[in-house]
């Protein structure tokens, strides 16, 4: 029973997350109506000189249209495939380097915090998602940052003396609460 | 440690997965374009029927109707690949979305103060060296929390003595945990 509760407040993973997948799939929809656009523009107009062409040569030597144009279609189909594949896979290579690159200044920023730096920007860059992303770490070791800075100047200010026992004691215990409440 | 270099490029996005994606990716454009020929195949592959005049006249006639037919199978393609390919976006891309959105709500949890738990990805998730490097820093940090407050303690043992003594002892733990914490910065 217990274990049915924390399993349902534990939080699901989304599968997808618009930010980050949305202006993938617009790019990659892009890649493929330009293709098709290409295409049909130099498929059209070739159809209507080859077969106009055909028309007034005669010899009529084949017994359908597609006859007539099957080289033709091969080589613009073989292109489309070519060239929306080729323009996909260098959108695939991008999204693989921005996300290596964004993630791995993340991870960096992360690590150096484990070693008491939690001020240096993290930078991971201008892309969208990833910018945000890392704007998100700086917050969160910038609030990290601001709590030890606090109890560290309590600290000090109580270790330098000066004031009655009672004022201290009090002190002294407020900070111990403020110390649990790191990385709780 | 500068650059994405340092986080090791090869454990963030795996080789596998892209080539995956490539492949997916392949086969996704070859059925559109597959598509593509079995419409405009059916469309041409139409006997010209009749004798000379009567094929001539088809062939004149036969751009005028080609012209929507070429436009409706570009249409079809498009309309196919698209989906086909935004389903291949979300489904394969998840691997990455899904641990970044989990690492959002991580940090948001994280900053209200509720208690944060041990991160871990799906199996085959990619961008697994940020969870590590998560989980790494709030050890340390909790390290040296544990730490200071052990530090703390130890002074609090000498409040059975005399309160010269015990004051001196807690004021020395506060300006050793306030010396320690100067390697935050």
């Amino acid at each position: 029973m217990k274990t049915r509760i924390l399993q349902s407040r534990q939080p699901r993973i989304r599968y997808a997350n618009p930010r980050f997948q949305g202006p993938a799939v617009l790019a990659f929809a892009a890649i493929i109506a330009t293709g098709g656009v290409i295409f049909w523009k130099l498929v059209d107009s070739q159809f209507q000189r080859v077969f106009l062409h055909t028309a007034i040569r005669g010899h009529y030597t084949f017994d359908s249209a597609y006859d007539i144009v099957r080289d033709l279609l091969s080589w613009h189909l073989a292109g489309l495939f070519f060239a929306v594949f080729l323009a996909g896979s260098v959108l695939v290579f991008f999204l693989v380097a921005a996300t290596r690159d964004g993630i791995g200044k993340a991870v960096d920023s992360l690590r150096t915090s484990a070693d008491g730096d939690l001020s240096t920007p993290t930078g991971t860059g201008s892309i969208g998602e990833f910018d945000r992303f890392g704007k998100k770490i700086d917050d969160t070791r910038s609030d990290t940052l601001t709590t030890v800075q606090m109890i560290r100047s309590e600290a000090a200010e109580l270790a330098a003396g000066g004031m009655s026992p009672e004022e201290f004691r009090l002190r002294w215990d407020e900070l111990k609460q403020r110390i649990r409440t790191i990385a709780p | 440690m500068s650059g994405p270099k340092a986080a090791g490029d090869g454990t963030l996005v795996q080789r596998r997965y892209v080539h995956g994606l490539l492949l997916r990716l392949c086969v996704n454009t070859a059925g559109g374009v597959g598509i593509l020929f079995i419409i405009l195949y059916f469309a041409l592959s139409r006997p010209l029927h009749g004798d000379y005049a009567g094929v001539f006249h088809a062939l004149r006639n036969l751009s005028p109707f080609l012209r929507p037919i070429l436009a409706v199978s570009v249409l079809l393609y498009a309309l196919l690949a698209c989906g086909s390919t935004s389903a291949l976006c979300i489904f394969i891309l998840h691997k990455v979305a899904g641990p970044l959105y989990r690492m959002e709500l991580v940090l948001d949890q994280y900053r209200s103060g509720a208690p944060t738990r041990t991160v871990s990805f799906r199996s085959g998730d990619q961008i697994q060296p940020l969870a590590h490097a998560f989980n790494h820093w709030i050890g340390s940090l909790r390290r040296d929390r544990h730490r200071w407050l052990a530090t703390m303690m130890d002074a609090e043992r000498h409040s059975l003595q005399d309160e010269a003594t015990c004051r001196a002892e807690m004021e020395g733990a506060l300006r050793k945990i306030a010396g320690d914490m100067a390697k935050y910065r």
